[in-house]
């Protein structure tokens, strides 16, 4: 029989997407699932605005959530544009090489915990080797058109659910916004029988 | 756009409002300053009685607060939100579905199945924004967000709710917009632009999902439960 899937949408802008990454991806290892990552574009080169407030009030939230997490975070290098386009090509690329973890992980890690710029050659290329991937075959990636038509049909996706921000995963037609709702989903997929035992 | 400004956005002002967040002194001065003087703490809460999520958080930061000297003081809300948010109407239907899993957590179970509409329950808001401050608002305020999310569905009886005010207070209620314009206003005033959010010795929480945050920087304040 084949394992219930949970798609797991996410973006390399949002530092709640970066605090979701290692609980995300644990549910993989607690639970029987299939779990599908889908990197999207961020919100404000989706055409959403994101006013000040809001930003300023996710710096400070986020750093609070992160020292409870025990994860680096402070040390930032905003990826809007190419940096976020980059490593979504790359994510791609990871999935097929089966380490899309270990390269959203390390990725999170250089962009919200080490200023690592992923619109360099420099910074991805650290990024990438960082999660176990060869660089050439990365490069390729960036270029590669049949990769863009993935993130652009997973951003499309996202918006054709109904939502609008990230991290969401879906379950059975249900979603689950925001890394404190993880618990939440575990709760669910323990209630449905899928707990590894 | 400069080499400079560049990095500026995208790495030197994240950094400092990220490290200006951590410090805590000066709060934690004005904390024993105010215990000193003899007066309470405060916590202040912007929420919207149409708002499930509102009505988990003062609830829960009822209960929260609980043995602590810190005064609750509650700012009703009806028009708030992000400026011309287009995903404003699914955020309300997706907040129903999130209420449930909020209540679940404090052993509740979330009664209605659609959203409400803000109009609808405007008249608490005026009541209670123009309402002296004090045990009998919150036991009110506890009471119409339990009757509203986790005891009633359907249509809202303006008349129930007065006669629950009418046990808190012992007096008929008295509508003030002007009241509820002045907190919407205050809300967008100092930053946070949707409920329910609290606000602890000059910080913001989202308050429905930052409880143990909540209760952490009381503690660090000083505002411990006795």
């Amino acid at each position: 029989m084949a394992a219930a899937r949970v798609d797991y949408f996410y973006s390399f802008r949002s530092p709640y997407s970066y605090l979701s990454a290692p609980r995300g991806f644990a549910l993989a290892d607690d639970f029987e699932i299939d779990l599908h990552f889908r990197g999207v574009l961020p919100m404000m080169m989706r055409g959403e605005s994101v006013p000040v407030a809001k930003r300023l009030h996710t710096m400070r939230d986020v750093k609070r959530e992160a020292d409870r997490l025990g994860m680096p975070f402070g040390r930032i290098h905003d990826p809007l544009g190419d940096g976020a386009t980059r490593c979504l090509a790359v994510s791609e690329y990871a999935i097929d090489q089966g380490r899309e973890r270990e390269f959203v992980l390390a990725a999170g890690l250089g962009i919200w915990g080490e200023a690592t710029d992923p619109a360099s050659d420099e910074g991805l290329r650290r990024i990438c080797e960082a999660a176990g991937l060869d660089w050439e075959a990365c490069k390729a990636a960036l270029s590669d058109p049949q990769i863009a038509a993935r993130v652009e049909a997973n951003t499309n996706e996202l918006v054709e659910i109904g939502h609008w921000g990230v991290p969401v995963f879906l379950f059975e037609g249900e979603q689950f916004w925001g890394q404190d709702r993880i618990d939440d989903l575990a709760l669910v997929l323990s209630d449905a029988g899928l707990a590894r035992r | 756009m400069s080499k400079f400004r560049d990095r500026a956005e995208r790495e030197i002002g994240p950094r400092v409002i990220v490290a200006a967040s951590t410090v805590t002194a000066p709060a934690r001065a004005a904390a024993a300053a105010r215990r000193a003087a003899g007066r309470s703490g405060r916590l202040e809460l912007y929420f919207g009685f149409d708002d499930p999520a509102s009505a988990f958080a003062v609830i829960d930061l009822a209960r929260r607060l609980e043995g602590r000297k810190v005064i609750f003081d509650l700012f009703p809300v009806v028009v708030r939100g992000i400026k011309d948010d287009p995903a404003l109407e699914r955020k309300r239907i997706y907040g129903v579905t999130d209420g449930r899993r909020l209540a679940r957590r404090i052993g509740l179970t979330l009664s209605r199945s659609e959203p409400i509409e803000p109009q609808q329950t405007a008249f608490l808001a005026g009541w209670v924004a123009g309402a002296p401050r004090g045990a009998a608002l919150t036991r009110f305020c506890v009471a119409a967000c339990s009757r509203l999310w986790f005891e009633s569905d359907g249509p809202i009886d303006e008349g129930r709710y007065e006669e629950l005010w009418r046990e808190c207070f012992g007096s008929a209620p008295v509508a003030d917009e002007a009241a509820v314009r002045a907190n919407e206003k205050q809300m967008t005033r100092r930053g946070p632009y949707e409920t329910p959010a609290a606000s602890i010795g000059g910080r913001w929480f989202f308050a429905q999902d930052r409880s143990a945050q909540i209760a952490d920087w009381l503690d660090e304040l000083g505002w411990t439960v006795k």
